[in-house]
């Protein structure tokens, strides 16, 4: 598979976000989401199709998204996923903590440039 | 609704499950492969494109699949399933390995559920027993009545003290003929310390003990069962007691005796002779711990109480120390704690050898499936996954094996316990209080103990196939058309061990089991000094009421004698107060002209009280010097006969006749004895223990004793004469009790035969079912290779090698193993055959002919093992065998 030369390995729970966050917009199927992450991110990061599927049954099971047959915009059947208000709440739960996060890392990572601002 | 709520409702919808998931991915696919067309891709390639993105489908699948449920639990069934039809395939392997399992399982739970009676039930009507201690001295023998007053007194350690002392009595009321019984004189508070009490009628109480009191009874429910019919009026009825008229008081519990099999219970009453700190008569004292109180410190307590009593009464208690130890002990004896540890043993192993037997199998198996397994792998099972599907199947065997296994045991402890009963640990008790008291059903702790074992073998014998099958190579394996992955290498070499190891735990059982029987047999043909059969025995105990003096009892004895002489088919009679070949009282004794007594040393003598006609009548005679005879009477000579062993031990190389001796009574000498007569070495203390202690016998007349025991050598098979007997002694005195017999002689020592004989075919059975599994094993092992090897076979042959070549190739893998598994076995069974020791007679634990035969005997069976399928390689045909596959 020779996309982008610079990919990044997702780490570990932040597949669930960034699905998450890919569902705001509207309801999707793994495809699509999985092209979605790759677009949004600039081909940054490469959704591994083998952990997509599980995480989205996994998000199901957990309630945060719900799951229905609709027919895709080439009137195929697809199942579409789509956020649950529980799954919203989640997601501003993980938002919050990634913005905590990459904010200490950035922190971390490039004190001159704090200091100089 | 809950995550666990939403998997439950997707539980029932499996199947429909199954399929959106395969849709979703196939959309997938056509959604991936649309795209790459798109962009320019040929249809073909695009799909093939879209299919490597996705990757392993099957590995997808699963992990998707695992989102929805409890993984495990769902796994497992489906395990489960597969493993049933895995299993139901190959009916074969799997019968073979489930009687295998249930053999090596079944042997295990009896031995367990037989153990669990003695050492872990215990004594149930025996309350707390294992807070009961059992307390004698540092001689092994006895504690007197002071003693015990002064260490109940004394010591802090204990709830209570009780004193025990069995005697023999005779027991006589209107219904029945006068018996005779065992009754336990106990101190009072004795069953309350046990935490008994009569069911019916009262216990004893401190007023029964006092001097003068009315004399009473307590009876055993089995005696109140036979001699009253449970007749409950029988409270407060008169009875005799050695024709003392006494007052029935109480019927203790079904099934309860103490402190052994006691049939009645009289009070203890310490009269002055009860008294007296040199009464060391056989008294036992259980005392029942405080809360919080070790057996250790009370021993500590109990040391410093000794040493006090030994300083303040130097003439009796000098060298008496208080020794303190378990109750269990006490009733199951260093002997039966060596056989119960010497069967676990066995069994252990025998289970060892079936799990050796099925990881071979199981090893062999493997490489079948070891292409099952590859595709398996290839398709997306994880490792841990296919080791958990082994593992699954090896413990659905083990569980089948247990559970067959459950039903071995049942039957195996009925045999058991009808093979025990009977049967004796010791030369003179019979072996049915055992059986009374100790509880043969299989209780939680069996089931506990046989689910811990199935699970455990499961795990044993399955954990080394499964991690060496998850292991493969997919792609060799595959290619290599399933063999190859196991074939070779290590595979081999772990299934050569497991046959030598095999071997060499087989070794050790035929071992130890040839010893045992090689000492059973030294015991049957034991040469006991004298011939035991042909001879009648009975105990009689005459009055001291109608027989006040010993001329009254010797008068007594003479008639007898004329009269049992007179029935057809008696050749001669003699009286003695212990049997020949069994126990006797021994007594410290003094040589003349030797060192004064030593009070630490104590050397004691079996002393034994005999009528003239004693050595003709056990179909010996005297060596030299004379028999006794009449004219040994009390205002004669004391004289004494002393046997071979006790003239060499004392005086070696010198005439003993003449030498002079004295004996003891208690710390008090007797009379000066002189030797008249050398008598063979006769048997006594145990006619199993294969030696000859020092005896001394005494004239009868010069020792008058009222319980004798009569014995006459017959013409005749003696039980036939039992009846005439019975009637010459009715004759001379109709109200005069026989307590024993009149039996044949033989009988007596059966139960002491039997068990020796009961453990010896036990562990035979043991050592059997050890080499038919080590057989089969070996057997199974060349086998597989010889179907493995049959192209290599064929094209041996090809080449110009011929049927012996091919014999010899088979031959040697086997021979190797087994030589390799032999000598192993051989030196593990010198290291623990010595534990058997204390259980063998006259043999060494590293009797040579036992060895041999047990080598002589796998050899031969391992040789068959290898022989079957080596000939069946001598007949492979080249030309079928090139085109095996």
């Amino acid at each position: 598979m020779a996309h982008g030369p610079a990919r990044i390995e997702l780490l570990q729970g932040t597949l669930d976000v960034l699905i998450l966050r890919t569902l705001v917009a509207r309801p999707s199927h793994g495809h699509a989401i999985a092209k979605h992450i790759q677009r949004t991110s600039e081909d940054l990061l490469q959704v591994e199709t083998g952990s997509l599927y599980p995480a989205l049954h996994r998000l199901e099971a957990k309630g945060w998204i719900a799951a229905s047959w609709e027919l895709s915009d080439k009137a195929k059947r697809a199942k579409y996923y789509r956020l649950t208000s529980l799954g919203r709440k989640q997601l501003s739960i993980e938002q919050s903590k990634w913005q905590t996060f990459s904010r200490a890392m950035e922190l971390i990572l490039n004190p001159l440039d704090q200091e100089a601002q | 609704m809950t995550s666990f709520f939403r998997k439950l409702s997707w539980l029932s919808r499996h199947r429909r499950k199954e399929d959106e998931l395969q849709e979703e991915l196939q959309f997938h696919l056509e959604e991936e492969a649309e795209q790459r067309r798109a962009q320019g891709m040929a249809t073909e390639e695009a799909r093939r494109a879209a299919h490597r993105d996705l990757g392993n489908i099957g590995l997808l699948k699963e992990n998707t699949r695992e989102m929805w449920g409890w993984t495990a639990a769902g796994q497992l069934v489906q395990d489960v399933r597969f493993g049933t039809r895995m299993l139901w395939k190959n009916r074969g392997f799997t019968a073979v390995a489930i009687a295998t399992l249930a053999l090596g399982i079944g042997v295990n739970a009896t031995v367990f559920t037989v153990t669990n009676a003695t050492l872990f039930k215990g004594f149930p009507l025996v309350h707390r027993n294992d807070r009961i201690l059992y307390m004698t001295t540092s001689r092994g023998c006895c504690v007197s009545y002071p003693d015990f007053e002064d260490w109940r007194a004394q010591a802090k350690s204990f709830e209570g003290m009780a004193l025990v002392h069995g005697l023999g009595i005779t027991f006589s009321d209107q219904s029945a003929f006068p018996q005779r019984y065992t009754v336990t004189e106990v101190s009072a508070e004795t069953f309350k310390l046990i935490g008994q009490k009569p069911i019916l009628g009262r216990d004893f109480g401190p007023s029964d003990e006092s001097p003068g009191a009315a004399p009473v009874v307590i009876l055993r429910y089995g005696f109140w069962e036979r001699r009253f019919g449970k007749d409950p009026a029988i409270i407060g009825r008169t009875v005799r007691l050695n024709g003392a008229p006494t007052t029935v008081i109480g019927v203790m519990p079904r099934g309860f005796s103490f402190p052994q099999n006691q049939d009645l219970w009289v009070p203890l009453v310490p009269t002055p002779d009860v008294r007296r700190r040199d009464n060391h008569e056989t008294w036992f004292v259980f005392g029942r711990l405080a809360e919080g109180v070790t057996i250790e410190s009370a021993r500590a307590e109990m040391e410093p109480i000794g040493k006090r009593l030994a300083s303040a009464y130097p003439r009796t208690n000098q060298g008496f120390l208080p020794e303190v130890r378990n109750f269990r002990e006490f009733f199951i004896g260093s002997n039966a704690t060596i056989i119960y540890q010497a069967m676990w043993g066995a069994v252990g192993f025998v289970l060892l050898i079936a799990c050796a037997n099925l990881a071979n199998l199981l090893l062999a198996r493997a490489m079948g499936r070891s292409r099952e397994i590859s595709v398996r792998i290839a398709l997306g099972a994880g490792r841990w996954r296919i080791i958990r599907q082994l593992l699954i199947e090896s413990m659905m065997l083990s569980g089948l094996g247990g559970f067959l296994g459950w039903w071995i045991a049942k039957w195996g402890v009925r045999i058991y316990a009808l093979a025990a009963n009977g049967a004796s640990i010791s030369d003179e008790t019979a072996g049915d209080w055992f059986d009374h008291i100790l509880d043969y059903s299989m209780d939680y702790r069996v089931f506990a103990y046989l689910v811990a074992i199935s699970i455990g073998t499961g795990i044993l014998f399955g954990l080394a196939p499964a991690l060496r099958l998850s292991k493969f190579d997919v792609n060799t394996t595959l290619k290599d058309g399933g063999r190859g992955a196991t074939g070779g290498g290590r595979g081999k070499h772990l299934s050569a061990l497991l046959v030598i190891g095999e071997m060499a735990l087989a070794v050790v059982l035929l071992a130890g089991a040839g010893v045992m029987i090689r000492s059973f047999l030294n015991v049957y043909t034991a040469d006991l000094g004298f011939k035991t059969e042909n001879i009648l025995t009975a105990l009689m105990s005459l009055p001291k009421l109608r027989y006040p003096g010993a001329e009254a009892q010797t008068s007594f004895y003479d008639r007898l004698e004329t009269r049992l002489q007179a029935i057809p088919g008696v050749e001669s009679m003699a009286i003695t107060d212990f049997n020949p070949g069994q126990s006797a009282l021994s007594v410290p004794y003094e040589l003349a002209g030797a060192p004064p007594l030593n009070e630490q040393r104590c050397p004691r003598v079996t002393r034994l009280v005999i009528s003239p006609a004693y050595f003709r009548t056990l179909g010996t005679a005297v060596l030299s010097g004379r028999e006794f005879n009449d004219a040994d009477r009390a205002s004669g000579v004391p004289v004494v006969i002393v046997n071979q062993r006790f003239a060499s031990q004392y005086w070696p190389g010198e005439n003993p006749l003449g030498k002079r001796l004295r004996l003891f009574r208690g710390t008090t000498p007797e009379a000066w004895l002189t030797v008249v007569g050398i008598a063979p070495n006769i048997a006594q203390n145990g006619a199993t223990r294969h030696e000859f202690d020092p005896v001394a016998y005494l004239p009868y007349r010069q020792q008058p004793a009222g319980g004798m025991w009569v014995i006459a050598r017959t013409r005749v098979p003696p039980g036939g004469l039992a009846t005439a007997f019975r009637r010459e002694v009715q004759a001379l005195d109709s109200e005069l009790p026989i307590s024993f017999g009149p039996a044949p002689l033989a009988e007596r020592f059966a139960p002491a035969l039997q068990y020796k004989g009961f453990t010896a075919v036990l562990f035979l059975i043991f050592a059997a079912i050890a080499l038919l599994l080590a057989s089969v094993g070996l057997y199974a092992v060349i086998a597989h290779s010889v179907s493995q090897r049959t192209q290599e076979i064929g094209i041996r042959m090809a080449v110009g090698g011929t049927a012996r070549d091919i014999l010899k190739l088979v031959f040697m893998q086997g021979m190797l193993q087994l030589g390799i598994g032999l000598t192993i076995g051989l030196a593990a069974a010198f290291a623990v055959t010595p534990i058997l020791k204390s259980q063998l007679v006259q043999v060494s634990p590293a009797d040579p002919i036992a060895y041999v035969v047990a080598s002589a005997v796998l050899v031969l069976s391992a040789t068959l093992g290898c022989l079957i399928p080596a000939r069946r390689a001598m007949r492979v045909d080249p030309l079928v065998a090139l085109r095996h596959d």
